[in-house]
């Protein structure tokens, strides 16, 4: 019998932890749970935890997928800190995936996901999500929530959590596999404010 | 036994590979004052930034340099703390990550249990230690009876010595930071100004806030007469009087606790001053201070205390691990 692929996925830029063990696109362990401020102590736990549960070591995993946000500064860090430095640990392929995409791909439909970036702000990404595929309606962006909701057409379902579909995800073209692994970091669609205060008074 | 260490706390991204905590074989440090300079300080989001888009170049390089495979490595260490909270995060997680790759241990180290230790590369240590650290953040002696038994016997009561000196530093508009700078003016002067002899209220604790005024009152009064202020013996005077304060209560702490060695650690271990006053003063004794590449942050020295943490205390917390920005010496 071949050996399904065995796929890691990661995602840390919400107040959710996701850490899913897949074959063939089909989960065999998930961990998904609302965290608090504490990704850092529980990530690497979870990863160790799904990878015995599943039976297997790491040296196992044929690649590995993670969320690079946009989302939580820190919080992405995190799960982009470790998808990396696990990747070229093990001297795997490495993937990366819109956190949005990520969140939106377990829900048909029109979808929204939606991550609160304070003061009316919000992190924001249109989807069209089918049965077997999804694509991209409007680019994620950084945005005031309420103007960017009253410019849409169609209503669509807004989210701020959700589990990853893998095979959508794939289908969709929403996975970018990595070139050269010391480049990745987090999408983090905005400049530091310290950048920002000074390009205002340059 | 081979060990990565890794350091993120402030601002440099450093990787370093040692055996058996003694004989260095690789230290990388990316400096990021480049970057900060502009902001006239370390923006935080903007070093674990920096962090991450580093991390595994580091780690390569010291691999690379020390001509060690990943599969090689047997231990895994890095500071969890205290520092900036989003750059010892970054390597936390790398840490933790690596070590479950290779699946071998991980332990965090307190990052001035690093700079002690940074004393015991090349060298082997004696107890009971009195330690001098001395840095932009602290002035402290610490009392080591063994390995990891740290006991604080004093510190600042007001600000730290490596803080005088920057603000000295601005006051003479010399720049930042400020302790290289002055130093390395001090050698062009005199100490001719004349400066108080501070008696700090602890037995072997610091004050700072005394001579860092005094400094600051003396200009504004020779501005004010419009006299010429000769800043190179300015920084002389300071210079002299800050490391003399220094000296008095290592020596007597030291005699004390019938120490048997005396190390100097943190960022102001480099000051070549201080270096000189310490080989004068502790001739007849044993006594050490880093080489000056390992004098600032690096993870050579966090490779060293981590190698002895784990050979006295094991694993510990291992992938529960997590980064604090403040935390005891332990
Ligand atoms: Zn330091």
């Amino acid at each position: 019998m071949r050996k399904s692929p065995l796929r890691l996925v990661i995602d840390t830029a919400t107040d959710y932890l996701y850490v899913g063990l897949f074959a063939e696109s089909s989960p065999l362990e998930e961990h998904h749970r609302k965290g608090q401020n504490d990704h850092s102590v529980h990530l690497m736990k979870k990863v160790e935890d799904v990878c015995a549960s599943g039976g297997i070591t790491p040296t196992d995993l044929d690649d590995i997928v993670v969320g690079v946000g946009p989302g939580s500064y820190t919080g992405v860090r995190i799960g982009v800190t470790v998808a990396k430095v696990l990747a070229w640990s093990l001297d795997k392929p490495l993937y990366t995936v819109s956190s949005l995409a990520l969140m939106a791909s377990g829900t048909e439909g029109l979808v929204l996901s939606n991550v609160d970036a304070r003061r009316g702000n919000a992190f924001l990404g249109l989807y069209e999500v089918s049965a077997a595929t999804m694509k991209t309606v409007e680019t994620d962006r950084h945005t005031a929530f309420a103007a960017f909701i009253e410019s849409l057409t169609a209503e669509p379902r807004t989210i701020t959590v959700g589990r990853p579909d893998i095979r959508r995800l794939e289908k969709g073209g929403f996975l970018k596999r990595v070139e050269n692994i010391h480049t990745v970091a987090p999408n983090y669609l905005r400049k530091t404010k310290a950048e920002r205060q000074k390009a205002c008074s340059a | 036994m081979k060990v990565l260490a890794i350091e993120t706390s402030c601002d440099e991204t450093s990787a370093s590979v040692n055996i058996d905590g003694k004989r260095i074989l690789s230290n990388i440090v990316h400096s990021q004052i480049d970057l900060h300079r502009a902001f006239g300080g370390v923006v935080p989001e903007i070093a674990s930034r920096e962090h991450i888009k580093r991390i595994t170049v580091i780690i390569e390089k010291a691999l690379e340099e020390a001509g060690t495979a990943k599969e090689e490595i047997d231990l895994v260490t890095v500071t969890k703390g205290p520092g900036l909270i989003g750059s010892l995060l970054v390597g936390v997680n790398a840490a933790k990550a690596f070590a479950f790759a290779r699946g071998i241990p991980v332990v965090g180290v307190h990052h001035l249990a690093g700079h002690i230790y940074a004393n015991g590369i090349d060298h082997e240590l004696r107890f009971p230690l009195l330690a001098l650290v001395v840095s932009g953040g602290h002035t402290e002696l610490v009392l080591m009876k063994d390995h990891y038994r740290f006991e604080k016997i004093g510190e600042t009561a007001d600000d730290a010595v490596g803080e005088a000196y920057d603000k000295v530093a601005r006051v003479l508009s010399l720049g930042y930071p400020g302790g290289p700078i002055i130093d390395r003016l001090a050698k062009e002067g005199e100490p001719t100004y004349p400066m108080p002899r501070i008696t700090p209220a602890d037995d072997y604790g610091f004050s700072y806030s005394g001579l860092k005024s005094h400094v600051i009152n003396l200009i504004h009064k020779l501005e004010s007469r419009h006299e010429k202020i000769r800043p190179a013996d300015m920084a002389a005077s300071f210079q002299k009087a800050a490391v003399a304060q220094l000296i008095d209560q290592s020596r007597k702490a030291f005699r004390d606790h019938d120490a048997k060695m005396f190390v100097v650690a943190g960022g102001v271990a480099a000051n070549s001053h201080l270096r000189e006053r310490v080989e004068e003063t502790f001739r007849d004794t044993p006594h050490i201070m880093p080489a000056i590449d390992y004098c600032t942050d690096n993870a050579a020295m966090v490779g060293v205390a981590g190698y002895h943490r784990y050979r006295l205390f094991g694993e510990e917390e291992g992938m529960g691990m997590n980064g604090h920005s403040r935390l005891e010496l332990v």
